[in-house]
């Protein structure tokens, strides 16, 4: 026990990132007896929360595609016989949605790209540099972390009303895109990338804008999509600000598009949760093609949502 | 003098002949630390400048804002303190803190103990855990207000949850329209919603922790429940305060769930701190008394983390 408390043992495994950290199972019968397997009850009862997990989003998806009449009916319809996908159609067209798309689209993919490259450039200087107030500045962004538009939502109208940014694409790009988030995860992530390999460019003559997009960027590429992804996520998922920024209906993102088509359509509950459906479409395209690089940008923050 | 004659260059005559040789002036050049320093501040003064902008110069004027009475039109009135004072007799404000807290706590525990119950599941192998993790994942990538939508749909007095209810021979429940049944409902769809993001944090933590304690202490006969409570927990430590300063923050700052679900109601008995600062700016335009609420919210929010990170250093000297 003393011995593997110091290390003495044998090495540890390297660390695997977190979705293949067990190794896979390979005969279907073996995770009743190896060690460390779920018991069979213990696994009932995880499919059975899953089924409860994924119940709300089918129900949404089944209930997009019924006819008024039968939302309520009992005994519960879990599939609609005829699945009537003209309520997509009539709901698109009740309200400016593809606008909204293109709305929420630019907006968040701004937002993203911008705090993206402004995050690297501050984090890197961090990591990377030695200069006067280093520490006093991180501890000064972090601090800012304290303070979400929910906290600043009356000042920071205030502001841009005053820049007459109201009703415009800079006013929901801009405050967004000042979020001290991305510089910590990418301060962290250059605190890895090695001296020598920025020495060595400096001695072949690289400048110093020029080490930074050709060496240390491609280096921290993962970490850069994850942060790409947290600010398009967080950008395409705001609410309160949007609300209060905006009045007119073509500068509406997606958001507040679904909001005020909830309040004028109460009842509509099909054609609302087919418009639910497809907001919630781009965010799933992304998650399939950038699993790994979500799951790992909540484990390296959790300060993120 | 040494016997050639010959005579080493003082440090001035080599910098001249070298600026000679490079056509500039030495003297003026900086120095390397020197340059380095104005890149690093060059690449920081972007993000610098909006985070001034957009996060320093808000909360000192909410700050100020808060001292002050004013409603868009007529310009700022200077009134101390008694925006604050007002807000800690209104009945209103004290119901939105009251609402919170609720909401917070009681979304909270369960979130912790659920969270961090399936985290340890799913460090156990098992058939098909990909897929099953897959569906415990997928709520987490609805944007908020469709996950408002959906589960004001659910809650429909002919909802899915009622017919659930009735399936058990449960009576059904107004969830949306009953003052006492409004927050239990957002706690239920909030742990839908969150419980599968903190998870995945615990999981990162479980699988952290070196393999080789747990093999120890089974061989010296401990069970089970032994290892989890007095090796996994205490090595856990980071990561559980981690969960619960960011869980609390997160619920403090609920505000889509409830404009999208009830707006606030019945008889604001869903008003969570944020609503009130909106309603209070955006529909009666008291930007002073919202501006207040944010400040006391965002104190309400930096005690806590203190008692927090307080507890639980305790709890490691002990």
């Amino acid at each position: 026990m003393a011995a593997t408390l110091e290390g003495g043992g044998r090495p540890r495994p390297p660390a695997l990132p977190l979705w293949t950290a067990t190794p896979p199972i390979r005969s279907r019968r073996a995770w009743l007896t190896v060690p460390g397997a779920l018991n069979a009850a213990g696994f009932a009862l995880l499919v059975l929360g899953a089924a409860v997990m994924l119940l709300p989003i089918f129900w949404m998806v089944s209930t997009s595609v019924k006819s008024l009449a039968d939302v309520f009916t009992l005994p519960i319809e879990w599939w609609p016989a005829q699945p009537n996908w003209q309520n997509y159609a009539d709901a698109w067209d009740q309200n400016p949605f593809g606008r909204y798309f293109i709305n929420s689209t630019i907006v968040a993919t701004t937002t993203a790209a911008i705090n993206v490259l402004l995050s690297s450039l501050a984090g890197y200087a961090l990591a990377k540099y030695s200069f006067f107030g280093k520490q006093a500045i991180f501890l000064c962004i972090l601090a800012t972390l304290m303070l979400p538009i929910e906290v600043l939502m009356v000042p920071t109208f205030l502001l841009v009303k005053n820049l007459n940014w109201l009703d415009t694409y800079q006013s929901l790009i801009i405050p967004g895109a000042a979020n001290a988030f991305g510089v910590f995860l990418m301060r962290q992530t250059m605190l890895h990338v090695p001296d020598p390999l920025m020495d060595a460019a400096r001695i072949d003559g690289a400048g110093e804008g020029r080490i930074f997009f050709q060496i240390v960027m491609p280096l921290v590429w993962p970490a850069v999509l994850t942060l790409a992804l947290l600010e398009f996520r967080e950008s395409w998922d705001s609410f309160v600000w949007p609300l209060i920024v905006i009045s007119q209906n073509s500068m509406r993102t997606v958001s507040i598009g679904l909001s005020l088509f909830q309040q004028e359509n109460m009842t509509n509950y099909n054609q609302l949760m087919a418009m639910s459906s497809v907001a919630m479409l781009p965010m799933l395209v992304l998650f399939f093609f950038f699993q790994r690089s979500f799951i790992q940008g909540i484990t390296s923050s959790g300060i993120k949502e | 003098m040494t016997a050639s004659g010959y005579t080493a260059p003082s440090r001035t005559a080599r910098n001249l002949r070298l600026s000679q040789i490079r056509g500039r002036r030495v003297g003026r050049r900086l120095s390397r630390s020197a340059r380095q320093q104005l890149w690093a501040y060059a690449f920081l003064l972007p993000m610098l400048v909006l985070l001034l902008v957009f996060k320093a110069v808000p909360i000192v004027q909410a700050l100020l804002l808060s001292m002050t009475s004013y409603d868009l039109i007529s310009p700022p009135r200077f009134n101390w303190l008694n925006n604050y004072l007002f807000l800690i007799t209104d009945p209103r404000f004290l119901g939105a803190v009251r609402v919170t807290l609720y909401y917070m706590f009681g979304t909270a525990i369960p979130l912790w103990v659920l969270s961090l119950g399936l985290a340890v599941a799913f460090n156990q192998r098992f058939p098909a855990r990909n897929w099953i993790r897959l569906a415990y994942f997928l709520p987490t990538i609805v944007p908020l207000v469709v996950f408002g939508t959906v589960w004001q749909f659910l809650f429909h007095p002919y909802g899915l949850v009622n017919q659930g209810l009735q399936a058990v021979h449960l009576p059904p429940v107004m969830w949306l329209t009953n003052s006492a049944a409004v927050i239990p409902g957002f706690i239920l769809a909030t742990e839908w919603r969150f419980v599968p993001y903190f998870m995945i944090i615990f999981l990162a933590g479980l699988q952290n922790i070196p393999v080789e304690l747990k093999e120890a202490a089974a061989i010296d006969g401990g069970s089970q429940w032994q290892i989890f409570w007095h090796i996994t927990l205490p090595l856990l430590r980071p990561i559980i305060l981690l969960v619960v300063v960011i869980s609390l923050i997160l619920l403090s700052r609920s505000f889509t769930v409830a404009y999208v679900m009830t707006g606030g109601g019945p008889n604001n008995a869903s008003t969570v701190i944020g609503l009130y600062i909106y309603k209070a700016a955006f529909s009666e335009y008291r930007m002073g008394i919202a501006a207040a609420a944010s400040i006391l919210l965002l104190l309400g929010t930096m005690v806590l983390t203190l008692i927090q990170l307080r507890v639980f250093r305790d709890g490691r000297d002990a």
